[in-house]
This record gives structure tokens, sequence and C-alpha cells, in this order.
């Protein structure tokens, strides 16, 4: 739930997401949900001439499993409220993946 | 040294080594010839996770010749989210 | 329920009896790590210590602590 709640606090802003067919859209953050499935608003395709055909659409819909970056406002993070939440996290997961 | 099956110890688990590693500079190695180093500022347990001041390297290799040297890419980013299936190796320091 | 008859049974007994050994670790893509297994768990993640890279057969790097998410391991050989 960490990056979910994450990216809650992130819609609004402008954000790059680099899909693993290595197109780039980028766009304003819409929406989020627990598989990190993301909605864009106001897109533009960075390297337009090379990818013409998503041109026409203003809005996407993105799987999460396609994405391989998203690159965020360095500005609108907390670093230091992530790693205690990182940390809170870490302490609920662990142990879960042991072995036997 | 802690065993694993020590019972009332919390065992000692792979993703510890990462744990240790916030806020400090990692490398990542990436499927498909992608490598990122930066400071590590959020995990989890599937890997996602989130990167400050990232330097990104890709190495393009030609396809005719395997024996030639790759193309190296390099990219800069203030703040990435990558996703975890993507992630190969997390390592605390940069690799010698 | 720990290591003991189950070992021949059971993978993860053979894993957390090599907890602390040298390990070769071959990944879906052909790469191979040698180091000192440090952890392992369920997802077949691994935490190695003093870890050697090698790619076609050639030391390529080395890493003090290195961790392998699970889902690119081919194998865990102790040495």
């Amino acid at each position: 739930m960490l990056f979910f709640s994450f990216f809650k606090t992130l819609v609004g802003q402008e954000v790059t997401v680099e899909l693993k067919n290595d197109i780039s859209i980028r766009g304003t953050l819409k929406s989020v949900d627990q598989f990190l499935n993301i909605k864009l608003e106001n897109i533009s395709v960075v390297e337009e001439i090379k990818y013409p055909h998503l041109s026409a659409v203003k809005s996407v819909f993105i799987r999460g499993s396609t994405v391989r970056f998203v690159h965020l406002p360095a500005t609108q993070v907390d670093t230091a409220l992530l790693q205690d939440a990182t940390r809170r996290e870490a302490a609920q997961a662990g142990g879960k993946a042991k072995l036997g | 040294m802690a065993s694993p099956s020590e019972p009332g110890n919390r065992p000692d688990e792979p993703l510890d080594l990462v744990r240790l590693c916030l806020d400090e500079i990692v490398f990542v190695k990436l499927r498909g010839d992608r490598e990122l180093k930066g400071r590590l500022h959020a995990y989890d347990s599937h890997c996602n996770v989130v990167l400050g001041e990232v330097e990104e390297t890709i190495y393009k290799f030609e396809e005719d010749d395997e024996d030639a040297e790759p193309v190296t890419i390099k990219k800069q980013s203030e703040m990435l989210f990558v996703r975890g299936d993507s992630v190969v190796l997390i390592s605390p320091n940069p690799p010698s | 329920m720990e290591n003991g008859d189950n070992e021949a049974r059971d993978p993860s007994g053979f894993l957390s009896a090599i907890i602390g050994a040298p390990v070769t670790v071959k990944l879906n893509s052909g790469v191979v790590y040698k180091g000192e297994l440090q952890s392992v768990d369920g997802y077949m993640n691994i935490a190695l210590e003093q870890t050697r890279e090698y790619v076609n057969g050639r030391v390529l790097r080395t890493y003090g602590d290195a961790f392998i998410r699970g889902n690119n391991v081919m194998y865990i050989s102790a040495d």
C-alpha cells in the first residue's frame, strides 16, 4: 500500500511515465489504483515524431504492469516522510516471506 | 550470527539489506541492460523503489556484432519511481 | 519441522542449510553471481556478500553486498 498512498499524494502533479516499450508519456496525474494503474490527462508524447499514433489522444489509462519508470517532480516529494513510511511498511511486512 | 530459523528472533531476510540502504546511494541493476545510481528514499516487498538524484545508464548492443563494445547512454532524473518487476539487483555500494 | 529429515523433500531445508556458505546463483539472463549466502526468503530473493558478477564467464564487477530479486533466479548451488 506504500506506493499506492504515495502516488495518491501526487495527484494533480505533472509526471512522465516511461513504459517498458520505451514510449514516454508526460501528463497530469489524474488517478491511481492499488495496482498502480495510472490515469494521465493533457498528455504529450516525448519524441512525438517517433510515436505519432498517440498525438490525437488527450488522456490515457496506463496498465501498471507496463510501466518501467515514473519521473516525478522532486519538489513535490517529502523524502523524509517517504523513508519513515518505508520503515513502517518494512516492519509490518518483515518475515512474511520467510522460508518454510 | 542469528540463524534464520531461530525462534523469537526476527529472521535476517534479504530485504533487510535494502532497508539498511535507506537514504544512501544505491546501485540498481534492471532488466534490459539498464542501471541506476541514486539515493534510496522508498521501497516495498515488490522492489518498487523511489530514487533521488538518479543517473541512469543504458547499454545498447549492436545487433550484428556481439563482441563490439555497447554504446552507453546516460540520463539524469531528479526523482524516479521504478516498478519492481524490472529490478534484478540492488547493492548498497557502487560496484567496483 | 526444522531441517533434519525433511531436507530430502523440502528445498527450503536445503536453502537454510547453506546459509553462510559460498554459493553460485545463476539468473535466467545467464548472468552468474558467486558469493557468500547471507539470506534467502520464500520468493527466492537472495542476499549475498563478497559477490562477483560473471558475464560470459568473465568477472564483470564485484559487490560488497548484493540483493537479488527472486524472480530472476534460475538456480542456487552450494559450491
